[in-house]
């Protein structure tokens, strides 16, 4: 808060130092032409209003030269322009009127003396937004609400990365905030239009504003990346863009700029990636089939089917609907799968090691819809023909198997599950031309057959 | 039977001063809770949730590991012979470090007073392994087959510089003894998923000297003592005074547990000091530890070529390779957290010739280990962690000779490596400079590598905590940020 303060009375500085220039500058003045001459206060005052038309008409005149070279745009100097011009025929109205000894009533002084202020303060505000871009003054109060192009993006959107678009959501509010005050439907400056994505692809004159796949011919990634000394670096007043905001802009032109292009293609690009983690809060990282499901609380009495001591059970999610299940006993047997189906759709890591489990048991697996981890090594009953079953698992990302009867024969099955990702086929009957010729049908699935 | 139970369990019984202080507290923190927002006084307001960390639901998020093996090189492996290949140290071998790159640094007093600081490049052979082009050195020949299987963090760095203050450090999350351990943490926060083991469970390589180990390193500090490490020991016992002795055999025992229990349930009736509960669970455990223990310690069973693959010394019980092979076979039965610790890292002087010996008790067992819990499908869900306390100096200790130097702590980067459970595969993280003195890229301390390791379990580092005198603590104390480049 208080560096807020401070920070809003430093951006007051560039204000603040024109007072003590002229100040000093009519102080000397009157010290030198007044001296010694017996003058009276009036006179003084109808010499500060001549020096104030004198050096206000000679800033109308150099400002007129500077708004004419092409760095300022017409609908920000108009104002400042004409309130300048203004204020000095003020000025010299007050002078030649003071000159000639008529006299002001009071009132109509006060009159004067306020116009003059209130023409002063436009100028000089107008002015200040020129060089210091526009809300210069005010951006930095606290309780100002910040323009930053993060809060474009919704926290709701933040979660699902898969649709969010670059242009939509990265590129185009940055266009909006920087170059749409120009060229828009309105004002086309330079013939160029940024309101919609056709028309920014188009350019102006100058050329195309995008060249699909090459940021360097594209008018508008060179024009904000020159250097900001460049005669035509953009946007010519206010803030540059930032590095992340171009670097972004680079990328998507460089990746075939097109209109539906989703962020998710930056996990190819970890720079990109982490940029965007750091500017835009996005968590670019590939989510498992289980942080994108959702499912009910189990309730206690969901529970009771696996009260038994010989389940070794927890919850894997804080929401208490994802169940890691292991059955710890020598020897499994029907109803102890019975029991474990009463809770399937939650069942999301199972494993059953070593409990003698055999191919009918398979059978019992295969309604799992959320199973994505199953370990069912070191039980010698299970052969290719259980294996069957289990190609009814939707959402099975790895599967043990070592230490089973299997061989190449279940492959046929194991490539019906889609979603297969990892698979554990040590210590089976598989041979490695079996393991082979599975990897290339079906190279999505990492096989790990032993060492 | 839920796991999570048994904490939750101890936190009904209250001793008479957790009964004053939580209902003084406690009713007030409702009253101020009901104040300032009426509508959540009795729901799972996130105040209340603040209030009694212990209620909070755990794991926070979806775990990528369940387990994890520490393998603890005491002493402080030197990065610079290993890892952190520095050919410029080769190059200016003898020269003065220099003053810009040692700033204002700290040394220890065994080297502070030396007049010469000269730079002693390393006198082992630095080769690229695998696809991802890992730099190590001819002393971890089988480590650095399976470099494409492990996510090296280079850019480690701690702020204590001895041993002690750097284990404690690294174990619990403070310096100053006191604290829990990161094995008694999750195990705390997770609780079991094998009632017939411990949760934390040490190994330690036998016959080996340097730097001594405390059983404080994995002591529970101030959480229950039920979460404190227990030692499996090399040899007839693996868990001291657990056999019955001669003559009683296990009925007796058990009809002598049963009585003392019901005892026990008495006196905790009468005064409920929460510390009784966890003494029955204790003799419970152990109860069950008389057969799970000799069940586990027994490797008779395990075909030559895993011992082929673990190397000779796994045969001989109390070796590094040994308790590999046992770290193994915990992790298939389960155990939450199992810590070994291998001695003799600490090399002043004449490194070339102890780091030889060093690296060869631990290399081949390390990549069978990995490889072994990889065949079986125990790596998508245990993490393996290999390191020391601190790094080691690029200048060296005592005499520089052609053949031969020594190397003083060095806090200031260190190299460890991670394989497993949701890391990355196949990646260097962090960098030094040329000098291998100053960390360049990414920094991680010790707290960021505590706090991205409680992620891989399912845990937000800032979360999990207990209260203690007065106030809250956790692993990380107020410290520490997710690694977030390690996450696969």
């Amino acid at each position: 808060m208080l560096s807020e303060i401070l920070d809003f009375l430093g951006s007051l500085h560039p204000l603040i130092v024109h007072l003590p220039i002229g100040i000093i500058l009519l102080t000397i003045a009157i010290d030198v032409f007044m001296r010694n001459k017996n003058n009276s206060i009036q006179r003084v005052i109808t010499m500060g209003w001549f020096f104030s038309f004198f050096s206000g008409l000679l800033a109308v005149l150099f400002g007129w030269f500077l708004g004419d070279n092409g760095y300022y745009l017409e609908s920000q100097i108009t104002i400042h322009r004409w309130s300048g011009v203004a204020l000095v025929g003020v000025f010299f109205i007050i002078w030649i009127l003071r000159y000639l000894n008529f006299r002001f009533s009071r009132s109509t002084n006060r009159s004067i003396n306020m116009t003059a202020i209130f023409l002063l303060l436009v100028t000089g505000h107008y002015g200040g937004e020129m060089t210091h871009g526009q809300n210069y003054l005010f951006e930095n109060l606290p309780y100002v609400k910040k323009k930053i192009s993060v809060m474009s993006i919704s926290e709701v959107k933040r979660s699902e990365t898969d649709s969010i678009f670059v242009y939509e959501d990265l590129v185009y509010p940055v266009f909006e905030e920087k170059c749409m005050a120009c060229h828009n439907q309105n004002q086309t400056y330079g013939g160029l239009n940024m309101s919609s994505f056709e028309s920014i692809v188009k350019g102006g004159k100058s050329g195309a504003g995008i060249q699909k796949g090459s940021p360097f011919e594209s008018l508008v990634y060179k024009r904000v990346s020159f250097p900001q000394n460049h005669p035509k670096f953009m946007p010519p007043t206010g803030v540059p863009l930032s590095y992340d905001q171009i670097a972004i802009l680079e990328w998507w032109i460089d990746n075939g700029a097109e209109r539906q292009m989703p962020v998710t293609l930056a996990r190819k690009e970890p720079k990109i990636q982490r940029l965007m983690e750091l500017q835009y809060g996005l968590d670019l990282r590939e989510k498992s089939y289980l942080e994108t499901l959702k499912l009910r609380t189990l309730s206690q009495n969901d529970l009771k089917a696996l009260e038994d001591e010989r389940y070794i059970w927890r919850f894997i999610n804080p929401e208490e609907s994802f169940l890691d299940v292991k059955f710890t006993a020598k020897k499994i047997q029907t109803p102890d799968l019975l029991n474990i189906q009463k809770v399937k759709e939650n069942v999301t890591w199972l494993n059953l090691t070593d409990c003698m489990l055999n191919d009918d048991h398979l059978n019992y697996l295969s309604a799992f819809p959320n199973l994505t981890r199953l370990k069912i090594q070191r039980n010698q009953s299970v052969t290719d023909s259980g294996i069957e079953a289990l190609k009814e698992l939707k959402n099975l990302n790895e599967l043990n198997l070592y230490g089973t009867r299997i061989s190449d024969a279940a492959f046929i099955s194991l490539g019906k599950i889609k979603s297969l990702k990892k698979l554990f086929v040590w210590n089976t009957l598989v041979t490695p031309g079996g393991i082979q010729s599975f990897i290339e049908q079906h190279p999505e699935v990492e096989v790990i057959g032993g060492l | 039977m839920h796991c999570n139970n048994h904490h939750h369990q101890e936190n009904k019984n209250y001793s008479r001063r957790d009964f004053l202080t939580k209902t003084s507290l406690g009713l007030g923190a409702l009253s101020i809770g009901s104040l300032i927002s009426p509508v959540n006084a009795y729901g799972k307001s996130e105040f209340l949730n603040l209030l009694d960390s212990e209620k909070m639901k755990l794991p926070h998020f979806i775990p990528k590991a369940k387990r994890v093996i520490y393998l603890f090189q005491s002493g402080a492996p030197s990065q610079l012979d290993l890892f952190d290949y520095k050919p410029k140290l080769n190059e200016m071998f003898g020269k003065e470090v220099p003053k810009s790159i040692i700033g204002e640094q700290r040394l220890t007093g065994m080297s502070s007073g030396q007049n010469s600081f000269p730079m002693a490049g390393t006198l082992f052979q630095f080769k690229q392994h695998g696809q991802s082009g890992a730099s190590m050195s001819e002393l971890m020949p089988y480590t650095s087959k399976i470099a494409d299987d492990l996510c090296f963090i280079k850019s480690m760095y701690t702020d204590a510089i001895n041993h002690d203050p750097a284990m404690t450090m690294i174990q619990t999350g403070s310096e100053l003894p006191g604290r829990p351990s990161i094995g008694s943490w999750l195990s705390y926060g997770l609780g079991t998923d094998n009632k017939n083991l411990p949760e934390f469970v040490v190994l330690v390589t036998k016959g080996k000297n340097g730097q001594p180990l405390y059983s404080r390193l994995w002591g529970n500090g101030f959480l229950p003592s039920q979460y404190q490490g227990v030692q499996f020991r090399s040899g007839k016992d693996a868990v001291l005074y657990l056999d019955n002795p001669p003559g009683v055999t296990s009925g007796i025992r058990e009809e002598q547990l049963k009585s003392l229990k019901k005892l026990q349930n008495i006196q905790h009736a009468d005064i409920g000091d929460p510390e009784i509960l966890t003494k029955i669970s204790n003799y419970e455990m152990a109860f069950r530890m008389q057969t799970s223990v000799p069940e586990v310690m027994d490797i008779s069973d395990e075909p030559d070529y895993i011992f082929d693959l673990y190397g000779e010394d796994s045969k001989n019980p109390g070796t590094f390779a040994a308790n590999c092979l046992l770290a193994r076979k915990l992790a298939e039965k389960d155990v939450k957290f199992i810590q070994l610790y291998h001695r003799g890292w600490d090399q002043h002087g004449n490194l070339p010739r102890d780091i030889k010996t060093q690296a060869k008790e631990t290399d081949q067992a390390t990549a069978a280990l990995i490889q072994d819990l990889k065949q079986r499908g125990l790596l998508e869900d245990t993490l393996v962690i290999w390191g020391g306390e601190f790094g080691r100096t690029n200048y060296s200790q005592g005499m520089l000779k052609p053949d031969n130097y020594g190397r003083d702590h060095h806090p200031r980067c260190f190299t460890i490596f991670m394989a497993g459970a949701g890391v990355k595969k196949g990646v260097t993280i962090g960098a030094t400079d040329d000098f291998g003195y100053n960390i360049t890229e990414r920094p991680v301390h010790i707290h960021d590598f505590q706090a991205t390791l409680m992620h891989l379990l399912g845990i937000d580092h800032e979360k999990l905590t207990f209260k203690f005198q007065g106030r809250r603590y956790r692993l990380t104390d107020v410290h520490g940020k997710l690694v977030n480049e390690v996450l696969a």
